[in-house]
């Protein structure tokens, strides 16, 4: 399995065609080199068979001129007797044998169609060649023999010489045989061969080690390396770092991929952020929404509650308008001090609490009809300070007043901001009971949808639970003793709020205290 | 000494009765009127000193019947009532003569101290 995988990966491709490419060479060089060297031993013992025949032919010579055929036949034993010497022959212009290193030769008549002679005599007929030939044959252990024929030339001394004088047109008067043994020439081209083949082996082994680990360290490590960044990459984890720092392809390579894992992980961080951004505003303006709906709904059931309290007002004042003269009427019957007198009165005090029940229903009506201008907030608060500062209920409390001289004015109708502030101070005096602190506080604010101008009603008091939080704002809804409050002024003080474009909100802590906050858009410095 | 006339004008049955009934026994001599057409026909009758309105009747409104009088009669006195105070319509019907407004529900003396301050003016 392994071995498989080895094949097919970039680095057993590239080592299988290397190694090819490098056996085929090797043998290829190995051959041409052997055959080379063969050829150049071969050559270089035709030269010395060629300078050995010379010899043979000079050290005969003196004995050939003065026909001294003992001596020539002692001095070819003498030749034939060295090592790899074979034997050497003279064979005269008939073809026989004259003179041998092996005496038993001696006389023999050569066939013209002997191995030696055929190189000569090709056919019959044709006349044979003249010059030396050379012609290499295998002995009984299969070594090579390089057998050399030269014709020994007419000369002049020879015919001349007194003794056997050869006719002068006679052009070859003889040749010289020589067999020599090239057994030690096979033997050392074999060990060369060998000694070559060695080599070319041990130089294929070292090359594929060193190629296979320099194709392990630059193609596959990096590689593996690679691949196992890819997947580390495509499964998320983009914190991943490629540890590649050559200067090659592959470094470049490296390189690239970790510009874009790290692209890739800014992107996706982007992304990310995007859509968490986007779903915090989605949210954001989910809840604003949400918001102007209940905004919107709240002011629409204060409308309407205005239209009705109109109607309301009208039909109900009437009546009792009724109650309340006859009651005077019947009052004037009855002693001050009787129960009569006492029971009357409170059915006149009643009637004056449903009217101003009906007063503070009519809130709603007449907060559409505001008629605005620029008014400084700290002027208002003042004049409301100053209604409420003499009345017995404020004796024990102390009022703080936290301005900023540089507030902005706001369009709004300071009759009805005085009836919210006042409502405030009022609230805020009930939940202190009467001893406390409250802190009125006014500045400049900016957030994302503009200027504004907030004012704080902060006191002392108990705080507000949660239950009774999520209703302060509601028609009717008071905390306060049966006869005390109508449950309308904060209410009404939201719809008159709300109508001059502002926001009333709470903020508050049992134990420690309740603010007020009334945020009214600052009016735009004119030119 | 004469008795001052005074007139009322209003669809409320109990309001023209509780008027009645505070204003006679303090001395003025009281006519009743169910509505505006009504009442500016009483007032052709003979001359008033002083008329109460309601503002809101179906058929002529306060303002119209405050309109007609001014017109008709200048130098009768006219006193809205109102179920509720606007100060569109307090500004509007003392632009139009109205001497003052008084607020349902009244008391009697309210009431009588209302009439007697414009009576009081008519004579000054």
């Amino acid at each position: 399995m392994f071995v498989r995988k080895s094949l097919h990966s970039l680095t057993g491709k590239l080592i299988i065609t290397i190694g090819t490419l490098m056996v085929v060479g090797s043998t290829i060089f190995w051959y041409f080199l052997f055959r080379h060297q063969e050829g150049e031993l071969i050559k270089n013992s035709v030269k010395y068979g060629y300078s050995f025949v010379d010899y043979v032919k000079k050290s005969t010579r003196y004995g050939m001129l003065t026909f001294q055929q003992l001596l020539i036949q002692q001095t070819i034993e003498a030749i034939g007797s060295a090592e790899g010497v074979l034997h050497v022959r003279i064979f005269d212009s008939k073809g026989k044998i004259a003179y041998s290193s092996n005496k038993k030769d001696i006389g023999l008549v050569l066939d013209k169609k002997s191995p030696i002679c055929i190189s000569c005599h090709s056919s019959p007929g044709v006349p044979p060649k003249d010059t030396q030939t050379v012609s290499i044959s295998r002995d009984a252990n299969n070594f090579r023999v390089l057998n050399i024929v030269q014709p020994i030339y007419n000369e002049v001394a020879c015919y001349t010489s007194a003794c056997h004088v050869h006719p002068r047109e006679q052009k070859v008067l003889g040749l010289v045989e020589a067999s020599l043994s090239l057994a030690p020439l096979d033997n050392s081209i074999k060990h060369q061969g060998i000694a070559i083949t060695v080599y070319v082996l041990v130089f294929l082994f070292v090359i594929s080690v060193v190629l296979c680990t320099i194709l392990w360290n630059l193609v596959s490590t990096p590689v593996s390396m690679l691949t196992r960044g890819m997947e580390k990459v495509a499964g998320g984890d983009l914190d991943y770092h490629l540890d590649i720092n050559t200067k090659d392809e592959i470094g470049e390579l490296a390189h690239a991929f970790n510009a874009m894992t790290s692209d890739l992980k800014k992107a996706k961080n982007e992304l990310v952020e995007w859509g968490n951004t986007l779903e915090k505003k989605v949210q954001e303006k989910t809840e604003a929404i949400h918001r102007a709906q209940a905004q919107l709904i709240h002011s629409e059931k204060l409308a309407s509650l205005g239209r009705m309290a109109a109607g309301v007002a009208h039909e109900i004042n009437s009546p009792l308008t009724g109650i309340v003269t006859f009651g005077h009427l019947l009052l004037k019957k009855f002693p001050a001090g009787t129960e009569e007198y006492e029971d009357i009165q409170v059915i006149i005090e009643q009637a004056n609490r449903c009217s101003s029940i009906i007063k503070g229903l009519l809130g709603f009506a007449r907060a559409s009809a505001a008629e605005k201008a620029p008014t400084n907030i700290n002027d208002v608060i003042n004049h409301s300070l100053n209604i409420v500062r003499n009345k017995a209920d404020f004796f024990n409390i102390k009022l703080v007043t936290n301005f900023d001289e540089r507030l902005t004015k706001v369009r709004a109708d300071s009759s009805q901001l005085q009836q919210v502030f006042l409502n405030m101070i009022m609230n805020a005096a009930d939940a202190v009971e009467g001893k406390g602190t409250i802190t009125i506080t006014t500045k400049n604010i900016r957030d994302n949808s503009g200027d504004f101008v907030e004012i704080e009603f902060r006191d002392t008091g108990p705080g507000i639970d949660d239950e009774n939080l999520a209703k302060i704002f509601e028609p009717f809804f008071t905390t306060k003793p049966v006869g005390k409050g109508t449950g309308l002024g904060l209410a009404v003080s939201h719809g008159i709020i709300q109508e001059h474009g502002g926001t009333v909100f709470v903020k508050t802590k049992l134990g420690e205290g309740t603010s007020f906050f009334i945020k009214l858009p600052a009016l735009k410095e004119g030119p | 000494m004469n008795k001052k006339k005074v007139l009322v004008i209003d669809d409320e049955d109990i309001v023209r009765t509780s008027c009645s009934r505070t204003l006679a026994p303090a001395g003025f001599e009281v006519r009743l009127a169910r509505n505006g057409v009504e009442g500016l026909k009483i007032l052709e009758e003979g001359p008033f000193d002083l008329v109460l309105t309601d503002l809101k009747m179906p058929d002529m409104d306060g303002i119209e019947v405050l309109r007609k009088i001014k017109e008709g009669w200048p130098a009768v006195e006219v006193i809205i009532i109102t179920g509720y105070q606007t100060v569109d319509t307090a500004v509007k019907s003392i632009k139009l003569g109205a001497f003052d407004y008084i607020e349902k529900p009244f008391t009697p003396d309210a009431l009588i101290t209302a009439v007697s301050k414009a009576l009081d003016r008519k004579n000054a």
